[in-house]
Parts: C-alpha cells; structure tokens; sequence
C-alpha cells in the first residue's frame, strides 16, 4: 500500500501546469489541517511523557513541561509500584501465546490451504463464526472453564496461572485465515517436485513453505504480539493476585489502589508503550500494510 | 482452491493410491487437531455453554432451571418483544417498499411512497410502544445500556469515517512528510488502549486544572467534570429536554472523544490503501473531459472509495458494540450508567453482582443486536455500495 500511496498518481488530482495561487493556497490549508491534526494526535502522548517526569506538585498544578526531568520515577514505578513484575508477566504471556500460534496457526493453515480432507470447509467455517461471536459471550463459560467448573483440569483451577493467560490465545481463526490465504497460493509445482523428493507435507512446510511466507506470518506474529500484550479483560478475570497480573491490569489497579500519583502512573504508562513502540517503528510498513491488506484489529 | 488440491491429485483409483488419500486425510486431521482442540475449547463450546447458562438461575454455581426467565427479565413480557419486533420488521419493511418505489414506474412510485412513509409512522409508533412497555415492566438498566451503546455509536462511528476519508484524501496528494504523517495519526491506535485510556483519564479530569478545562478555558467556558458528569450535554448547553432526546452525557462524551482519537488513524490508512487502488487512468480520463477536482471528488473518488467506507463503518459499529477497555478505564461511578454500554453492563452483572445466568442471557441478547445491526447495515448501506 505504501508503495501505491507514494506513486507520482496523485498529481492527477490536480490540473497540472496551471498552478494559480488557488493551488498554493489549497496547499497551504491541507498541510495546515494535516499539522494541527498531528498535535492533536501526539499531545496525549507528549504530556504523557513529561507528566511522567514531573514532581508530585507539579502534576497537580498542571505544568506543561517539568522545570527538572525526575527520572527517579521511573525507577521508583519499576521498583516499588512492581510494574517490573507486572512487565515481566507480560512478556513470558506475550512469549508463550506467540509461540502456541505460531504452531497451530502455520500447522492449520497449511492443513487449510493444501491438504484435502473430508469435512474440511465444515472445519473452517466453524472457525471463521468465532469470529464473529462477541467476547461477552464467550467470557463466562470461559473463566468457569479455567477455573475448573466445567471439565477437571490438572491442577485444579488455573486461576492465577501462565496457563490461564496464554492457553486460551494459543489458537485463532483470523491467524489461521490469514496463513491459509497465503499458503493456498503456493504454486503446486512446487509441492509436486517435492512430494518427487519423496518430501511428506510437513517438511514441504518447513523446507519450502515457511522460508517463503515470512510476510504473512511476520503479520501473524504482529497481531499475536499486540493482542498478547493488550489484553485487558481477561486478565483482569483470571488474575486475583498482583503477582500474577500483566502490564495493562497492573496499569489499571495502579490507578485504583495508589490514587493520585500521577506521575508514577505516567512513568507505568510508558513503560507498557515502550515494546508496542518499538516493534511498530521497527516494522512500521509491515504492521500498517498488514492492518491495510486485513482490516483486521487483532 | 479445494478443486485446485483435487486436481492436482491423479484422477485414477488405485490400491496404493487410495492408501495415499488415507494417509493425506490422516495427515490433514493432524495438522488441524491442535487449533481446533484450543478453538474448540474457548470459542465454539461457549457459545452453546453460555446459551445453556442463560435458561438457569447461576449464580457463581448452577442453580434451578428457569427456561427463558433470565430474558423475560430483559423484556418484561414476550409480548412486550414482540411488538417492538413488529415495529422494527415495519420500519424495515417501509425501507424495502420506498426502495423498490425507485424502480417501478412513475405512477406506481407515489402510492408506494405514501405506503412507505404510512409504514414507517407506523412502524415507528408500535416500535415505541413496544419499547415504552419493556422500559416500564423489564429490565431499564439493560435497556439503558443499549441506548447508551447506540448513543457512543453514533456519536463516534460516522465522525471517524469522515475524519479518516478527510486526513486520507489530503494525505493522499503530493505532500512532504506523508509517511511521517500517517504514522503520527496511526500511533494512537497501535498504543494499547488501557495505556492512553489511564492518560485521558487525566486530560479529562474535573480539576480546574485538567487539559480539557484547560482548553475549553481558551474559549471562555468555565471548567465542566467531563468523565465525572452525568448531566447530558445538552442540558449543560441550556437546552431543556430529557429522556432520550437529551441525548449523551458530558461523561460519555468524553469517552467518545477518546474512542474518535483512538481510531481515526485506522481509517486513515484504510482509506489511503482504498485510494491507491482506484486507478489512475480514471482520473486521467476525467480530466480530459474537463472535470473539476470537486467534480472527480464526488464522482470518482466517493463511489469507488464505498466499498471501503461501508466496511469501515460495519467495523465500526460492531466495535462499539462490543468496546471494553476504554470505557471500562474511563468511567467513574458519578456518571452513573450515562457511561455503562452494554458489554460493561454484561461485565459487572457478571463480575461484581455474580448474576451469570443473567449476564449470559444479556450477552446473547446483545450478539442478536449485533447481528441484526449487520444485516440491516447489510441491506441498507450495502446496496449504495459501489464495487466497480
């Protein structure tokens, strides 16, 4: 997409070769309108950060900028505010959901896009309706499920547990959708000259299916990521304890139980951005052409 | 691409053959067997198990079978749903006799025009009715959450597609910066949306103080509680009116100003992408012909950018159905439920009042509207749709 949106086409939008002062002044507004529309989109973050340096005092008396950055706060909301424990929680979440999807998404997506087998479009229907189920609806028998009520489960409960966080993420329709598209279109000389080699289906997949999908399964793993490391409601549900809580339930409770520390909770803040950050500067064309191409909010 | 696998495959029948298909039938089951247990698990069996929940009184343990008590809780009386139904079917059925109106001939088009208006009156008056008795006898805090749902709706949905085409169409010229740009308004949707709820949190503080107060100051408007006032925001502008006519609450705009913040950028790089498959030659074409840019806005750009804006606004309107996180960091208990949509409202009955037969049979009925939303938006703003 990015590449169409920087193509020369444009220009035809305008009548070329007659540029009247209309035409600058048409320029004028759009950069006007396209600029105090970034100030708005990037204050919230900008007084994030410097409310995140600030003293107590001046947070209430609401300065714009701190007279001297205090990057002790940062230091103080890892340590005594445990967004340390809440960050690491989050990260082995993130870690073990990304590595189940990648499994059962790469494994059901190829079994989707290129094995015949009876009862298959049945199969995959039924995963697309999850799609589109509300999580309200979902959410109750789920949390029993984890917490034991409906089927025995090693353990007991796993209320409090990585288990709780993760195992209900390891698998999703979209991921699988978006692989099996992409997997479908592999040509079938391919498999062909394979299946010659005397290649069975999964070393088809790990010697030439996967070194050529990296796109679809980099989107995959961006939409995993997200989703992991945003997760709210969920864990909200299946953590009681603060020693089990990821990054944005921790973020939640810290404004409950600590109260006005806004500067803390500032600091906490951008302590959660910081890995979304990074991973979208680092693959900014891939995450917005992923979104673009699949219109899809993971 | 299932004929494409088949034919693929050699045609004759064979013993050694067959044995192959077997095996590629085995190895299929195989592959699927992990995600489908882990789907079938927490995607599919809930759906069944949170109907079965519905027709208990459960309690955090399963109680007494009370069929379909849990939903006449919603409605009051059956019949109380449905004469709202009827309504709705003759609001619907009035859309269908006014478009078809369109396509018969000029003498028939009057009559079918005065049926329609005649349906929709009518369609409107049972509708309300219907309503008026659910709100008198069933449950208000439901019906109220889905008002308020409807409110936040509509108050974001259409704001964000129009924003989103704007900032895509300019964008979309020959600008400096233009990838600077789109990553700047696409930011506050990739930030996770607890991290800037809890920071509109405070721009929208009652302080005196708070950045929202801040900046209506600039205006002359003296300091108002945003999140934390109930009051609707018309009244708070002088206008008198109450019940559903007054509309939103400040608290919920509020929130709604977030949500149009938050999203904006999506649609923004959506409509870029839908931009850049509208072929150039088109306008090229247009411009021969002497087409003003106004003209080749509305006649170019608009229908071959529907498809687009009616799969932005789909998406739209079913997010808001079911947002959670923002509102659930947002709210304050002064607003009141001027602020509980109705997947907030399935929450805490479920999470803080322990009501999960409730709760499940309100999320069952909150997945019909959504469901019937998509189809009417289906029917409706579908049709308008151009695909090339």
């Amino acid at each position: 997409m990015d590449s169409a949106a920087a193509k020369p086409q444009a220009k035809y939008t305008y009548q070329r070769g007659k540029r009247s002062p209309m035409f600058y002044i048409g320029k004028i507004l759009i950069y006007l309108v396209l600029i105090v529309g970034a100030i708005i989109f990037i204050f919230p973050f900008f007084w994030m950060v410097s409310s995140s340096l600030m003293t107590l005092g001046e947070t209430i008396t609401r300065q714009l900028v701190p007279k001297a950055p205090q990057w002790v706060n940062y230091l103080e909301a890892w340590n005594q505010a445990k967004f340390s424990k809440y960050f690491m929680n989050s990260v082995f979440v993130t870690l073990g959901t990304l590595a189940g999807l990648l499994v059962t998404s790469i494994l059901a997506g190829y079994a989707f896009g290129r094995i015949d087998f009876k009862g298959k479009n049945f199969i995959f229907g039924l995963f697309l309706a999850t799609m589109m189920i509300p999580e309200s609806v979902t959410l109750i028998p789920n949390y029993l499920m984890i917490r034991g009520s409906i089927l025995p489960i090693p353990g007991g409960t796993w209320l409090n547990t990585y288990w709780a966080l993760t195992i209900p993420f390891i698998a999703n329709a979209f991921s699988i959708f978006l692989l099996r598209q992409f997997f479908a279109q592999i040509p079938n000389e391919l498999w062909d000259a394979a299946r010659i080699d005397g290649a069975d289906h999964l070393r088809f997949l790990i010697q030439v299916v996967l070194p050529i999908s990296k796109a679809p399964i980099m989107t995959v793993l961006l939409f995993g990521f997200t989703g992991a490391w945003n997760a709210f409601q969920w864990p909200l549900l299946v953590t009681t304890k603060d020693t089990w809580r990821p990054i944005m339930v921790g973020l939640w409770s810290f404004v409950q139980e600590a109260g006005p520390q806004t500067h803390l909770l500032m600091a906490g803040a951008v302590i959660s951005l910081i890995p979304i950050l990074i991973i979208y500067f680092l693959t900014q064309k891939q995450f917005t052409q992923g979104i673009a191409t699949t219109g899809l909010k993971g | 691409m299932t004929e494409a696998t088949l034919s693929s495959m050699p045609k004759k029948a064979g013993s050694s053959l067959s044995r192959l298909r077997t095996r590629e039938q085995i190895t299929g089951y195989l592959f699927v067997l992990p995600a489908f247990i882990v789907i079938l698990i927490f995607g599919l069996f809930p759906i069944g198990y949170s109907f079965y929940m519905s027709l208990f009184n459960w309690r955090v343990t399963k109680g007494a079978f009370v069929g379909g008590s849990n939903y006449l809780l919603i409605f009051g009386t059956w019949t109380n749903l449905l004469i709202t139904l009827a309504g709705i079917a003759l609001i619907v059925a009035a859309f269908l006799v006014w478009n078809s109106a369109f396509r018969t001939i000029a003498k028939g088009k009057q009559i079918a025009k005065l049926v329609a208006a005649v349906m929709l009156i009518l369609g409107g008056v049972v509708f309300v009715t219907g309503w008026g008795q659910m709100y008198e006898t069933g449950n208000k805090n439901f019906l109220v959450s889905l008002i308020v749902t409807f409110y936040y709706a509509i108050g974001t949905v259409p704001a964000e597609v129009i924003i989103g085409m704007i900032l895509a169409f300019m964008l979309y010229q020959d600008i400096i910066g233009k990838d600077i740009f789109r990553m700047v308004y696409f930011l506050p949707y990739v930030t996770p949306s607890v991290t800037s709820a809890v920071v509109f949190q405070i721009i929208f503080s009652l302080r005196e103080t708070s950045i929202a107060n801040m900046i209506i100051g600039w205006f002359g408007i003296k300091p108002q509680g945003w999140r934390f006032e109930p009051k609707p925001f018309l009244n708070l502008l002088g206008i008198d009116l109450s019940g559903f006519l007054a509309g939103p609450s400040l608290a919920l705009i509020s929130i709604m100003i977030y949500g149009i913040w938050s999203f904006v950028g999506y649609n923004t790089v959506i409509f870029l992408a839908g931009l850049g498959n509208i072929p150039k030659e088109t306008y090229e074409a247009a411009e021969i012909d002497g087409a003003s840019r106004v003209q080749m806005f509305r006649s170019i750009t608009m229908p071959l950018l529907s498809p687009t804006t009616f799969y932005l606004t789909l998406i739209g309107f079913i997010g808001t159905f079911k947002a959670f996180n923002h509102i659930f960091v947002l709210r304050t208990p002064s607003a009141r439920e001027s602020v509980i949509t109705t997947s907030l409202l399935i929450f805490d009955n479920f999470y803080k009042a322990n009501q999960y037969g409730v709760a499940t049979a309100q999320a069952i009925v909150l997945f019909l509207v959504i469901l019937g939303l998509t189809m009417a938006q289906n029917k409706f703003l579908g049709e308008k749709v151009f695909y090339g």
